[in-house]
């Protein structure tokens, strides 16, 4: 009695809140939704609380039940898994580039150095996008560690830690301990973000997804928005 | 003394919490194809790993933590009880703050780790040895607790009779001191191995992630949740039956509160 007394109002923390949105995110638009929240909650006076994690982990999240509204995922296919309302939408797209501690202490020149045996390299595991990604990309890379979200790549780069790693492009834009191992084309949209409703109220931010002024705030963070190809 | 049946009622109800979970796992598990699943490179590769750094994780926090707990207990040096608070600090750091910690002060840049890599091309992060050491740091202080207790509410008459019969300082803690503290390393060890076991955060964070040298049963349960969830109940249970058949014979022989048996 005692114990459930104590946990029951913790309980009711969980229901559906009018004024607010949760939304569920895939890491590597950490850097990019706070700014879009904000143009959003500026429009409609909604606010928006973000969770930001692997998609494959925040998949299997929602679907143990999380209390989510909207879902922003780096696979669409992982949507597959879940009950979503309405349909999805993609806004914008994101490439992977071979990244390395600012300053290029080891001296990473081509792709050619991600296979060598000396250098350390860290890659995303397999299980999140954009894992799943460096391995489409088709070079080949003796990795030392295998991490569980691209910002975990990204912190193993600006701390120095690893001499290269494969990151989207925009987390090179927004880390400045971090810059491109060279100069390197838009090769892909390797990645394309889909936005699905959790539940009815989210529609709404659905739709100001593919707004000018979210795509400008997107494009802006290093994003490719329009049409993926 | 009969005991009390409200006392006995919310022990019931701890006992059901913490088991119903190990049920609900053995309720989801594939038991059909268990042994199949248990075959697999990916099951036997993380488990050997983890037997490996929690063994050796076990042994360098013996050689580290047996003279620690004795200066805490025995030594009145200054600043005691600010030493004793850092040395468990680590309990209640969450281990990803301590695997970050561990970086800046043993990767590659951090504040020591630099000097490693200049002077002997020495670098933990990536490595096994990596595993090791987050795993020594966040268990640590449960060997030093179970050890400085016993040191502390043993009595030291024995220790000073034998020094007042002539025996040296090392001789007193050879004969009289260790064989006496034996229970309680035991159960520190048993302790601190399995926090070791089940340690994630710390290793994720400054080993990293990689099959065969850094990925431990723990690592290779959260990624195998994602991507084939009967393999990781398969892993979850090695863990478990691990622990058991460690713990277990461990809590005759040496955990504190053992009764004769009736």
């Amino acid at each position: 009695m005692v114990v459930a007394a104590l946990l029951l109002p913790l309980l009711a923390c969980t229901g559906p809140d009018s004024d607010s949105l949760t939304v569920f995110a895939a890491s590597s638009l950490t850097d990019v939704l706070p700014a879009l929240a904000d143009a959003y909650e500026a429009e409609t006076g909604i606010a928006v609380t973000a969770v930001y994690g692997g998609s494959n982990h925040l998949t299997g999240q929602l679907r143990d039940g999380a209390p989510a509204d909207v879902f922003l995922t780096a696979d669409a296919r992982l949507l597959g898994r879940l009950e979503t309302r309405g349909e999805t939408v993609d806004f914008a797209t994101n490439h992977l580039v071979v990244a390395v501690p600012a300053g290029n202490p080891a001296a990473v020149t081509g792709a050619s150095d991600l296979a060598r045996a000396d250098m350390r390299v860290v890659v995303c595991a397999e299980t999140v996008p954009c894992g799943a990604a460096t391995a489409r990309m088709g070079i080949v890379i003796e990795a030392d560690s295998r991490e569980i979200s691209v910002r975990a790549v990204l912190s193993r780069l600006a701390l120095g830690e690893a001499d290269a790693g494969v990151v989207y492009a925009t987390d090179v834009a927004a880390e400045p301990g971090v810059e491109l191992a060279w100069p390197q084309p838009e090769a892909c949209p390797c990645v394309v973000y889909a936005a699905a409703a959790i539940t009815d109220r989210a529609r709404s931010f659905i739709g100001f997804l593919t707004s000018p002024t979210a795509q400008e705030t997107l494009a802006l963070h290093g994003f490719s928005i329009g049409a993926p190809g | 003394m009969r005991p009390p049946r409200p006392v006995l009622a919310v022990a019931t109800v701890a006992v059901v919490f913490l088991t119903l979970p190990v049920i609900g796992l053995a309720q989801r598990t594939p038991w059909s194809s268990l042994g199949d699943l248990l075959g697999r490179q990916s099951v036997v590769q993380p488990l050997v790993l983890s037997l490996t750094v929690s063994v050796a994780a076990a042994l360098v926090i013996v050689v580290l933590g047996t003279p620690l707990a004795w200066t805490l207990a025995r030594v009145d040096i200054p600043g005691r009880r600010i030493i004793r608070a850092l040395v468990l600090l680590p309990m209640v750091l969450p281990p990803v703050v301590g695997g970050t910690a561990l970086l800046f002060a043993l990767g590659r840049r951090g504040l020591v780790g630099q000097w490693l890599d200049r002077w002997f091309g020495l670098t933990l992060p990536f490595t096994t040895a990596g595993a090791v050491v987050a795993a020594v740091f966040v268990a640590l202080p449960f060997y030093v607790i179970a050890v400085e207790g016993a040191l502390e509410s043993g009595s030291d008459e024995l220790e000073q009779m034998a020094g007042t019969l002539g025996a040296g300082p090392l001789q007193v803690l050879r004969r009289i001191t260790l064989p006496r503290l034996l229970p309680a390393m035991g159960a520190g060890v048993a302790l601190a191995w399995a926090r070791a076991l089940g340690e994630f955060g710390a290793t994720i964070t400054f080993a990293g992630n990689l099959p065969g040298r850094t990925q431990t049963l723990p690592l290779a349960t959260f990624l195998a949740l994602e991507s084939d969830p009967e393999e990781a109940i398969a892993l979850s249970l090695v863990m478990l039956t691990v622990s058991l058949a460690v713990l277990i014979p461990m809590r005759d022989r040496w955990l504190p509160g053992r009764r004769p048996s009736r």
